[in-house]
């Protein structure tokens, strides 16, 4: 009998968990006997400008080993301090190192205070993604971004895609549906594949997570969109109060030593970790709305023939679906209201979709143990009716150091994530496809009394996903070894029902599926640090890495039941199962050796080789090179110190990207007909077929300028991916109608990333610092190796010269011209991806430590189909897009029309070709605005300090106005693990207002 | 430090020494299918393949015959605007080409396969010739041209050869039913090529009551469902109707108790879930021939032979014979004779009758096709002919009466160097 992972856990019972962790936790807290010859010292680290208690900060005896972290308050304390005199130092990511010469007595404690500075440009910094074991950032020749959460993120961030949006140079964090839970597609410098997933590696606390979307909640036989037609991501189930800091690398010069698989960049999370003391606790209280932006025309616009509102008193501007969308109801008032239908009573009853979260953590330790425990729950509304998330997620994160040299960190996080959706995107089951088509929907009816019963099917989801990693670091000496085994399970059960009785399956429908996603890593890094001749440093590192994953899939599936109530699979009339399994696994070495030459020169030259089981069998083995170097200019003698900091860099290095599990290998479906077994021609197979390579080269400079008060990162770099995995159309009357992945293509990525950070002013009370970041990418296919240009969706084609993708369509040529179209075939449009991607920023500090923040970004370049309105027009549904044109016919005659008016929405000319939009926009990501509560009022609930914040997210919105309905970030029916963007009938993501008040005790 | 490096080594070693070798569960790799375990589901498979090819061919074609008038949805399981249009153009027929040439490839390899394995039994052998020679007779009643295994463009003749071959080695193999299925489809296909006297003799032996059929499935997911049955229901898509055809007017409904039986439709006040471009929301009165999408399409049977005799009689100039076996099958099923006076109203009443007989069967396109191509006499009526507008009469602006071979092979066959038929 197999017992599901989270009554496992629920069997052990959660509070257990919980209390024995606080236990193990607060045991290894307690005081130990004071040693009379030993002291301590204790203190509080602050921001020198800002005199905000700054956490993490590592406070150690220079060339003792014996050091900690500060806690959120900003206090430290180091025990057992053998009496003597020391050179203390306090250290952080973004702050200048501070070193004070302190004298500890016997017996005694002494208190030392520091104030740190914040630095433009941390070169002493500590990173580790990228690079074989942790490297200071002057060492690293790559570009590389840390985004440390307590400095960029002001209040609680929402989840991670809202972290990482819009503050990573050439990342692009697009959120696909107003679904609960929905995951976000994340580009890094555009798409080094046509045909593999563009979705970066992600790690948490060095473990590999699956990166890829979790399934769509779909049953397995008929329309594969009867589903709400959006994915959660794995990233959805980390706490973002959990997190200390990310790392991101985003090209193949950079992520070489993550072999194959890695060629899209990786992000790296890591969570935090106990401090050295008595336990701190930190809680956190979060209550918000989540409304739809307008995402249609003004009913103004509309054509004399329309009236104001759908019969159920929906608007243009909500694309009729404001009836059921939270915070945009009818009034109650309205004559157009039916008896049982939800409205707004002007009673703040519907403001929107209400957030609550509520958080909890602690951390402290001693020397030899340190904990951080934590626990937080979500309960969220969605803007639609069905949609709904509760979340927990627990993490216990532990370092123990048995031995003097070796360390154990023991870091895990268990989520439970319960889902509700609304059937949503190109559905025809689905309440939003038959609320945007109106009168012309499945039903012939856009009264509320027909589209409601919609609201029957029940798409639920469980996701439990535990991440778990333990590594072992022994040093001895010169030589460092490091062992870590990382595990991430995620099991998920998609229940989905149209009940008997159900308005388009009167018989009923049920499909449950399970499916199980698991990565096991084991990963082994060894690394000595010797000195070679003429003064020259040198590490050299080695290892090796295994990757698994495992994905297994079983779905009962059950149609034509009885009658009403609530059934399972086995009372239905027709019942069938499936199973899925498919299991890959990677094996890689690899050795690199960095050398320092006075410690501002640096090369590090390495290469990693990798197999992996979906190799073809005559392919063998992949190897990946890199080098890289670095120059701190700015430590030459030459140098004025007047100019600044600058640190010169230039990588080079190769990445791949597998192909799937089945594609090397020739095979047939076991397909069946009628109960019996049948065979059909399934895939080509290609025993040479490899994984494809990207190289790169990026060169560029990092500086701080202007007493540390400019920040300047620019990077420029050339992606070639070669030996790509094109689909290679199969000649049909070859009996194989599917493409075969094949290693021919070649295509490029160039651009450059540009990031600015300029602190206007500063003193103890007043600041103000601005920023943005630039990027731009220019992508084109270099080669098709001979083989047939082909389409991977939404018009998006792969073609010779062109952007990978390219939206290549056919299109209007007199599109000013009141005259009937022109037809140009196959004309280019643009790229699919966004060529521009800028973001800027701005924090204020105000007195009492007031502080006020907003973030923007903006993306432009990219085309794309506005599915939903190609599938109107050719109903002739009456589509709000074109309510100006229909004013138009309407009060002046068709005459009047232009012929790009014609072609969109005359039935008559349609094609979807003519649905093709541009997908610029310009959001404000984000307006925050924090204040200290009084700490006489904090001391009160017995806190050492308390923040309430005020949040807007998403709420201002620019698109190009081409695009007359929807969203550009809105995607297809598969969610975010699409090669191609394109719309689909979703409710586009909504804006999110919050209050939030963080305790610290 | 020694002790350091040993453990680095070892760590090495069992990292990277555990096994890349993965053979996943599920699909079948090929040299599986060289077993003799294989060879039902490899016959099997060459039907199914065939029945995923009618019904996207028949489909479509029932709707640019129109046996059949769009009402509803374009997508999925729609009518598209070109073939609502009438059009068939070679950038709309990928799926149809593509498995029709996977049903006829995989017939052909199938059959080699099992050749070289050695039959188990004779009767598997020739159930894969009778489907193999389906695949091509689909092929050949409905593709513009021929092309087989990447070659260049060829006559559609080729198809003919082929299916005639198959469907021989059926009739020898095979016996009862499966050898009278082979005879009575190498009839059709000799009527096809005009070899009258070759298909009456093949048809002779065919009772009126036989029929063979392509059987389709209910639970087994969209490819195995009887298509035309699907797209039609409310489920939700409404995306035809027998309203606007010519059959509205002597099929059984209820509007029409006495109408053809052999026409079955239910008349309703509900409309398709879109407009279609020529005349607003159409009323959607679904076909009732086919009661489930497990309903099985007949691909050969007694009453086509009847109407092949009957055809081959009015080839001869007896257009009296040729009524008598029409009006025959007429009385079999219940309904009213019908008169002609001389050939080409024979000729025209035969047109109708096998429009009925065949209705929905995927055999309508071919037979435009054959007698377009031979000029024959009698007219067809004028709701199944182009009316060249989309506002009057059947609607629709051209009627194109075969599959050009499809972009997708002119873009990889490097044999074809351009759009053909």
């Amino acid at each position: 009998m197999r017992i599901r992972l989270s009554e496992n856990i629920r069997a052990l019972g959660i509070g257990t968990f919980l209390a024995g962790a606080i236990v193990l936790a607060a045991t290894a807290a307690a005081p130990q006997a004071a040693r009379a010859q030993e002291g301590s010292i204790t203190g509080r680290v602050t921001d020198a400008a800002s005199q905000r208690p700054i956490s993490s900060v590592q406070v150690h005896l220079v060339g003792t080993g014996m050091g900690t972290l500060s806690r959120d308050n900003g206090r430290y304390i180091i025990l057992n301090v053998p009496a003597g005199e020391y050179t203390l130092r306090a250290e952080r990511i973004g702050y200048t190192a501070v070193e004070m010469q302190v004298t500890v007595a016997e017996g005694g404690t002494l208190q030392q205070d520091f104030e740190l500075a914040q630095q433009a440009l941390g070169l002493d910094e500590i990173v580790v993604t990228g690079t074989a074991g942790a490297a200071r950032r002057r060492e690293v020749g790559n570009s590389i971004t840390q985004l440390n959460i307590e400095e960029e993120v002001i209040g609680p961030p929402v989840n991670v895609d809202a972290i990482l949006q819009g503050r990573v140079p050439g990342m692009s964090v697009t959120q696909s549906s107003a679904s609960v839970g929905g995951g976000a597609m994340i580009r890094l410098r555009g798409n080094v594949s046509m045909t593999q997933s563009n979705q970066p590696l992600i790690y948490v606390d060095g473990v590999r997570v699956r990166s890829e979307g979790f399934a769509k909640n779909v049953p397995p036989i008929g329309y594969s969109g009867r589903s709400n037609n959006d994915v959660s991501s794995p990233l959805n189930s980390i706490n973002p109060q959990d997190i200390e800091r990310v790392e991101v690398i985003k090209g193949a010069a950079a992520t070489t030593l993550y072999g194959t698989e890695a060629s899209a960049g990786v992000i790296q999370i890591f969570t935090k970790r106990g401090s050295v003391g008595k336990a701190t606790w930190s809680g956190q209280l979060e209550q918000g709305l989540a409304r739809n932006l307008t995402f249609g025309p003004d009913p103004s616009l509309r054509p004399p023939s329309e009236n104001p509102t759908s019969l159920s008193g929906g608007r243009s501007d909500f694309l009729f679906i404001n009836p059921w969308l939270h915070g945009h109801k009818p009034a109650c008032d309205d004559p157009i209201v039916v008896e049982g239908q939800p409205c707004d009573s002007g009673l703040f009853n519907d403001l929107g979709a209400q957030q609550q979260k509520f958080a909890l953590n602690v951390g402290g330790g001693g020397e030899d143990v340190r904990y951080f425990v934590s626990g937080s729950y979500e309960n969220d509304d969605g803007v639609l009716p069905n949609d709904k998330e509760k979340k927990v997620i627990l993490r216990g994160n532990f370092t123990f150091n048995p031995l003097e040299n070796l360390q154990l960190q023991w870091n895990s996080s268990y989520t439970n994530d319960d889902l509700a959706h609304t059937a949503g995107g190109n559905n025809a089951h689905g309440m939003t496809l038959n609320t945007f088509r109106r009168d012309r929907n499945y039903l012939n009816d856009e009264s509320f009394n027909a589209i409601n019963p919609f609201l029957n099917q029940e798409i639920t989801t469980q996701i439990d996903h535990v991440i778990t990693g333990l590594t072992a670091t022994h040093t001895m000496g010169m030589v460092t070894n490091r062992l870590s085994v990382g595990y991430d399970l995620a099991q998920q059960d998609n229940r989905n029902l149209r009940p008997f009785g159900f308005i388009r399956a009167p018989t009923g429908i049920l499909s449950t599926s399970r499916f199980e996603f698991n990565t096991l890593t084991v990963d082994y890094l060894g690394s000595v640090t010797f000195d070679l001749p003429m003064g020259v440093g040198s590490q050299l590192s080695f290892g090796g890495q295994s990757v698994t994953e495992r994905r297994e899939l079983t779905t009962a599936y059950g149609d034509n039941f009885p009658g009403p109530g609530d059934p399972d699979v086995d009372n239905a009339g027709n019942t069938l199962g499936f199973e899925d399994r498919t299991r890959v696994v990677n094996a890689g070495v690899f050795v690199s050796n960095r050398f320092d030459f006075a410690d501002k020169y640096f090369v590090e030259v390495g290469a990693r080789v990798d197999g992996n089981s979906a190799f073809g069998d005559d392919f063998g083995f992949q190897t990946y090179p890199k080098i890289n170097g670095s120059y701190i200019i700015s430590d030459e003698d030459f140098w004025n110190d007047a100019w600044g900091s600058v640190k010169l860099r230039a990588a080079w290095g190769h990445a791949g990207r597998a192909p799937g599990a089945f594609d090397a290998v020739r095979t047939f479906a076991a397909a069946g007909w009628g109960g019996v077994p049948a065979f059909l021609p399934s895939n080509v197979g290609n025993a040479e077929i490899g994984p494809e390579t990207t190289e790169e080269i990026e060169a560029g400079f990092e500086g701080s300028f202007i007493d540390d008060r400019l920040a300047v990162d620019f990077t420029y770099f050339m992606q070639t991916t070669f030996d790509a995995l094109f689909s290679v159309r199969q000649t049909p009357s070859l009996g194989f109608t599917s493409s075969q992945l094949a290693n021919v293509g070649e295509l490029s990525n160039d651009g450059m990333e540009l990031g600015l950070n300029y602190s206007i002013f500063r003193n103890d009370t007043w600041s103000w610092d601005v920023g943005g970041t630039l990027s731009l990418t220019d992508s084109e296919i270099i080669s098709l190796g001979g083989s047939p240009e082909f389409s991977i969706g939404g018009f998006g084609w792969v073609v010779e010269g062109q952007p990978a993708p390219v939206i290549r369509a056919d299109r209007v040529s007199n599109p000013d011209a009141h005259a009937d179209p022109i037809i140009v075939q196959d004309s280019v449009f643009g790229p699919n991806q966004a060529t521009t991607i800028a973001g800027f920023h701005t924090t204020v500090g105000l007195p009492y430590s007031v502080l006020l923040t907003a973030r923007g970004e903006y993306q432009g370049g990219a085309w794309m189909l506005n599915g939903p309105q190609a599938a109107a027009t050719r109903r002739s549904v009456r589509w709000a897009g074109c309510f100006e044109a229909y004013n138009t016919e309407e009060t002046q005659g068709y005459e009047a029309l232009t012929a790009e008016e014609r072609a969109r929405c005359d039935v008559a000319w349609y094609q979807s070709d003519f649905a093709i939009q541009p997908a610029d926009f310009f959001k404000i990501r984000e307006v925050s605005a924090q204040a200290p509560l009084p700490d006489s009022w904090a001391a009160m609930a017995g806190a050492a300090r308390a923040n309430v914040t005020l949040s807007a997210r998403n709420f201002f919105r620019w698109v190009d106005p081409l695009m007359r309905t929807l969203d550009p970030e809105v995607g297809g029916n598969v969610g975010y693990n699409t090669r191609v963007r394109s719309m689909s009938e979703h409710v586009p993501p909504p804006a999110f207002y919050t209050i939030s008040m963080q305790v610290v005790f | 430090m020694r002790s350091g490096r040993l453990l680095a080594l070892l760590l090495i070693g069992a990292t990277t020494a555990c096994s890349i070798e993965v053979v996943n569960p599920g699909r079948v790799q090929e040299e599986f299918l060289l077993e003799v375990e294989a060879q039902e589901a490899i016959v099997k498979g060459i039907g199914r393949a065939v029945a995923e090819a009618q019904n996207y061919v028949g489909y479509t074609g029932a709707a640019v015959t129109r046996e059949i008038h769009p009402s509803g949805s374009t997508g999925s399981f729609g009518i598209q605007v070109e073939w609502q249009n009438g059009e068939l153009d070679y950038e709309t027929v990928n799926t149809h080409w593509n498995l029709s040439q996977r049903a006829r490839w995989w017939g052909d390899d199938g059959i080699a396969k099992i050749m070289e394995t050695g039959a188990e039994e004779q009767s598997l052998l020739a159930e894969a010739y009778l489907w193999t020679g389906y695949a091509y007779r689909l092929l050949g009643e409905n593709f513009c041209m021929a092309v087989i295994d990447g070659g260049a463009a060829q006559d559609r003749s080729v198809y003919y050869d082929r299916a005639m071959d198959r469907f021989t080695q059926a009739a020898s193999l095979g016996s009862g039913d499966l050898a009278m299925a082979a005879m009575a489809a190498r009839a059709s296909v000799k009527a096809f090529t005009g070899d009258w006297s070759g298909a009456v003799a093949d048809a002779a032996g065919i009772p009126d009551d036989f029929v063979w059929n392509m059987p389709y499935f209910a639970t087994e997911g969209n490819a195995t469902r009887n298509r035309i049955q699907f797209a039609a229901q409310n489920e939700p898509y409404k995306a035809h109707t027998v309203k606007f055809t010519k059959y509205e007017d002597y099929g059984l409904s209820d509007n029409n108790p006495e109408g053809d039986p052999r026409i079955p439709f239910r008349v309703t006040d509900e409309t398709g879930d879109a407009a279609v471009q020529c005349c607003g929301q159409v009323l959607w009165w679904p076909q009732t021939k086919y009661e489930d999408s497990g309903s099985d399409i007949p691909l050969s049977k007694g009453t086509e032979m009847r109407l092949i005799e009957a055809e081959a009689m009015l080839v001869g100039g007896d257009w009296q014979g040729a009524m008598a076996k029409i009006n025959a099958l007429r009385s079999a099923a219940g309904v009213e004779d019908v008169m002609a006076t001389n050939t080409a109203e024979a000729w025209t009443a035969l047109k109708r009758e096998r429009g009925i007989a065949l209705w929905l069967e995927g055999r309508r396109l071919g037979d435009f096709f054959r007698w377009n191509r031979d000029n024959t006499p009698g007219d067809r009526h004028p709701l199944e002919v182009a009316s060249g507008s989309q506002f009057e009469g059947s609607h629709l602006i051209q009627q194109d009466l075969c599959f050009p071979i499809s972009r997708g092979e002119v873009d990889t066959n490097p044999n074809i160097s351009g759009p053909t038929g």
